[in-house]
């Protein structure tokens, strides 16, 4: 006869007073999340958080009060779970969970393991550790109306990474600099802008008209021809943005001159460009002084929602020109800025500079609330939709303890009704893909590379780490007497030495040259890796409805929403129209992230298949 | 009653739009100051209305009544979070009314005691939107008949175990915006000209459209012709294994029967279905199933399940026992799943923003469907 406590059978509940579970991440889910845990009957959660309190928080975060704004999350979220049950053990840490601290006998302490994370960078870093720990782990996301909740078991269902997620959205070069059609193309040009002349110069990041641009050229002999003679021109290429406005002191009036009159005066002399297009229509300082509109009264509503006329963002270029110049000046010689979408002038130059690129090309100018949208790709959340998520995560954590792993589902939420009315759909877990480099037994990838070119540190840098998202990764040769090529230990890699050098290996990459030796890797691109379709989205799933993945992550790093980097939202979740929508607020790439060093056990394995022939 | 309040205080303060931004960003400007307008009775603050509220005050309404006469019990601490462990004995709604003023001070929460049954007529007509949690079948009706003559939004929801429902009535003329794309023309004349094209035009500007939905009141809703031989067919070929509950209440048994017989779609005979069952058990025992007694309780609910499945001639498979032991009492996460969605619905319906849910939503946790249906007069 089944005993009930509460609703859940007697079984159940026993075994929630004694598990233990991981939160991972204490915001707009997390918060929830924990409520609906400790209200369940869950007696011991450890939640771990590495950002601290923020006043837009509040209307979500319920944990948190006012007065709680700049403390550490996790801690001022337990405290205010200890109260909706003082009896339960709730463990906090203000850490980030990719930590090595938290290792793999760290996750293995748990039965379950829940996110609650906004960004791609550490739910591929869990992912991978409840794997290495064969943890299942709850998945979610939410972006607005929208949410999604799944479960990853290894061996049993996909995990985060068997689906290639989107990468984030970028645009070409000639497109930021030469022909914008779109407001965020403006933006992003700002923000490099703000990096040219405050914080650290990129050469991606070029604000000048590019005169290589392939378009502007009537022949094609004359791009290469153009590319050649602008690197000898004078002033575009050879000093650099920083040094020129230093030179003139950051002067403001000079600097506008010279972003919104010479440069689209150049531009214009690229005509080509504006054969189909609409010409952009340089601004000159002097006349929109001379031709200033009255003083206006402030009009009702958000002072931040107010487009202001052309000649207002000139006093803001100007202002916040000034600001940020004293802000350089204050934190010494050779120093640098971060723009940050919270820092008042960085976000009024931004504003300003965006704006006034937008009027120069026809475009109708933003407010700074939405150019803030744009330029800190912020996602709008609110409360209902995290307590729907939370609520379905508790659910699946329910049927993963009954040991009914078979029952779990994806859930996903919608804003309105699918065809067959349903606003909750839930789908068949789908199996591990048998690709995936992450959670297949043999994880295997080929990559194309030039040996001659490519040294063992770019290999270690630039493929193991930024690519594949290693921390510390070892390799070894597969020649029969263990060679070490790369060690985690320091000290130990000969990083400069070419591959093509190291003559035991010779022969083996010789054979793998001679493979591809029909298809060359495109000039300046330094590898390539063979398969993968990383910007396609999965394809559709079982279920009727169509699933994309959308934003896992606006940014890629795993930098706290509160820190410099600008905020980083994301919903790892799926809704075609929405997709679009939330692109459009993706602004630049960023490089992908280190997951943890678990993972290596299963890399020197995959390694290992890049030498063999 | 919404538009009078509404903007005699136009502007949003600078604290405001800093605490609401990231929902302002979701739903503008407007929305948000329908809602700091608006002045919303919760009725019941058990599990339900406990979630149904924070999601309300952290919105951002202008006032929220906590309405309930219960009495804090033990079971109270575990249903909801609002409620502190040392508050047993205390008024309910009384006893929630600091934790939920603390979660956010620019809305007027106020806590009364009182017995919705005993509220005169005028004391609904102070609020521009009605919840109603854990009520009798007549008293919803009742409360909805006078809230519709008044152009008061009606909100009603229960759970149940693993399963849980909302119903909303708007009024017969609700209207509310939609937020469509703006369409972009092609230019007229597509040859080039000595004239350039146009700029593209930004893709990301969107327009407001106005709409208008009716929806019939809760009355109505329960009132459905199931005499014919249509309904029988459609019951038939209904799968088997798509239940939902919809609600413990008593005097919904009527309801459901007369729901089971018309040709429904999947919700509608999943939701009500089991709700027979519970409902003739509410209304034997004076009670809900109570997890205490779960042995006899589930005992007579499958005794009950025989008799009502005999008595429609179906088959006693139709209703496994698994469902007997999913019944009981409020469980904290198909609170948050329900008191999200008709949070959301009091939100959307007040702020006269984006198509609302029409008329029903059930939910059923152990499957994880949450379906929106509509039942009432074509």
């Amino acid at each position: 006869m089944v005993q009930l406590v509460g609703s859940l059978r007697r079984e159940l509940a026993e075994s929630l007073s004694t598990c233990k579970v991981l939160v991972v991440g204490a915001g707009g889910i997390g918060c929830e999340l924990l409520k609906n845990l400790v209200l369940t009957g869950f007696k011991n959660i450890e939640v771990i958080d590495l950002d601290t309190i923020d006043v837009s928080n509040l209307n979500r975060q319920f944990l948190f009060q006012k007065k709680h704004v700049g403390k550490s999350k996790a801690q001022v979220a337990k405290e205010s779970a200890l109260q909706f049950c003082p009896s339960a053990n709730i463990t906090a840490y203000h850490d980030s969970i990719m930590n090595p601290d938290y290792n793999v006998e760290f996750f293995r302490k748990f039965m379950l393991v829940m996110n609650a994370l906004d960004n791609r960078a550490a739910r591929n870093h869990v992912n991978r550790m409840c794997l290495a720990a064969d943890i299942p782990l709850i998945e979610s996301g939410t972006a607005g109306y929208l949410g999604q909740v799944t479960v990853i078991k290894k061996g049993m269902t996909e995990c985060y990474e068997c689906q290639p997620k989107p990468t984030q959205k970028t645009f070409p070069g000639c497109t930021i600099r030469n022909t914008p059609s779109e407001p965020i193309h403006c933006i992003v040009w700002a923000k490099y802008l703000f990096n040219q002349l405050f914080g650290e110069e990129d050469a991606d990041q070029e604000v000048s008209p590019d005169t290589a641009d392939p378009e502007a050229a009537w022949n094609p002999e004359d791009t290469a021809a153009r590319a050649t003679a602008s690197e000898k021109d004078g002033d575009i290429k050879r000093v650099s943005t920083k040094e020129w406005a230093r030179s003139t002191g950051y002067d403001s009036v000079k600097l506008f001159n010279k972003l919104f009159k010479d440069d689209i005066m150049y531009l214009l002399t690229m005509d080509k460009l504006w054969k189909k297009r609409k010409a952009p229509i340089p601004l000159d300082w002097q006349q929109l002084e001379n031709m200033r509109p009255q003083e206006e009264s402030p009009a009702s509503g958000l002072k931040d929602q107010q487009v202001l006329g052309v000649w207002g963002y000139c006093q803001l270029f100007q202002h916040s020109v000034e600001t940020l110049r004293l802000q350089l000046q204050e934190k010494g010689e050779g120093s640098e800025l971060v723009w940050d979408k919270d820092d008042p002038p960085a976000m009024d130059f931004v504003t300003a500079a965006a704006n006034l690129r937008m009027h120069i090309f026809s475009m109708n100018m933003k407010s700074r609330f939405d150019v803030k949208s744009m330029a800190g790709n912020i996602i709008p959340a609110i409360a209902t939709t995290n307590a729907v998520i939370a609520g379905l995560i508790v659910l699946e954590g329910l049927k993963i303890l009954s040991g009914e792993l078979e029952s779990c589902r994806t859930i996903f939420l919608n804003k309105c009704p699918n065809l067959r009315k349903k606003l909750l759909v839930p789908c068949i877990l789908d199996p591990p893909s048998a690709n995936c480099y992450v959670c297949a037994s043999k994880p295997e990838v080929t990559v194309k590379l030039n040996v001659q070119k490519t040294t063992v540190l770019s290999l270690q840098d630039r493929i193991l780490k930024e690519r594949f998202g290693m921390v510390a990764p070892d390799v070894q040769i597969e020649d029969g007497k263990g060679t070490i090529l790369i060690s985690s230990e320091e000290g130990e890699t000969e990083g400069k030495v070419l591959l093509g050098f190291l003559s035991i290996l010779q022969g083996i990459f010789l054979q793998e040259q001679e493979k591809h030796s029909d298809e060359e890797l495109e000039r300046d691109v330094e590898f390539e890796v063979v398969g993968e379709a990383p910007d396609k989205a999965p394809p559709p799933q079982n279920n009727q409805e169509e699933v994309n993945s959308i934003t896992n992550g606006n940014k890629d790093s795993a930098q706290p929403s509160t820190s410099s980097k600008g905020e980083h939202h994301c919903s790892f979740c799926v809704h075609k129209q929405k997709h679009e929508e939330l692109l459009g607020s993706i602004v630049e790439k960023v490089p992908t992230p280190l997951a943890s060093g678990a993972i290596v056990a299963s890399v020197k394995h995959s390694l290992q298949t890049f030498f063999v022939a | 009653m919404i538009d009078m309040i509404e903007k005699e205080d136009p502007v949003i303060s600078e604290e405001e739009a800093a605490q609401y931004d990231r929902q302002i960003r979701l739903w503008g400007l407007d929305a948000q100051k329908r809602l700091r307008g608006s002045r919303v009775l919760l009725a019941g603050v058990g599990g339900l209305g406990a979630e149904v509220a924070k999601n309300l005050i952290l919105a951002g309404v202008k006032g929220l009544t906590l309405l309930d006469h219960e009495q804090v019990s033990e079971d109270s601490c575990r249903a909801q979070f609002l409620v502190p462990v040392t508050a047993q004995g205390q008024n309910r709604a009384q006893a929630s009314l600091e934790r939920a003023q603390n979660l956010n001070p620019m809305v007027e929460v106020h806590a009364d005691p009182g017995r919705i049954e005993d509220k005169p007529d005028d004391f609904f007509l102070q609020f521009d939107a009605v919840c109603l949690t854990g009520c009798s079948r007549d008293l919803m009706v009742r409360v909805d008949q006078l809230c519709s003559k008044h152009n008061i939004k009606v909100f009603c929801g229960d759970v149940h175990g693993y399963y849980g429902y909302m119903f909303c009535n708007l009024g017969p003329e609700h209207n509310y915006v939609e937020e469509k794309p703006k369409v972009v023309k092609p230019p007229a004349d597509s040859n080039d000209g000595p004239e350039a094209k146009k700029a593209k035009i930004d893709p990301n500007e969107t327009t407001m459209v106005k709409k208008t939905t009716s929806f019939c009141t809760l009355k109505e809703a329960l009132e459905v012709d199931w005499t014919s031989e249509k309904a029988k067919a459609g019951l038939k070929r209904t799968p088997v294994d798509y239940f939902l509950l919809h609600a413990s209440q008593l005097s919904f048994l009527s309801f459901c029967l007369f729901l089971l017989f018309p040709a429904l779609p999947l919700s509608f005979y999943s939701v009500f279905y089991p709700s027979t069952v519970l409902l003739k058990f509410h209304t034997d025992k004076g009670r809900d199933p109570d997890p205490k007694s779960f042995p006899e309780d589930s005992q007579l609910l499958r005794q009950i399940r025989d008799d009502v499945l005999e008595a429609l001639a179906l088959s006693a498979d139709l209703l496994n026992d698994d469902f007997i032991s999913y019944c009981f009492s409020e469980m904290s996460p198909v609170c948050a799943v329900v008191g999200g969605v008709l949070g959301q619905e009091v939100v959307k319906a007040l702020s006269q923003r984006d198509p609302p849910h029409r008329n029903f939503f059930f939910f059923d946790a152990r499957k994880g469907n949450g379906v929106v249906d509509y039942f009432g007069p074509n």
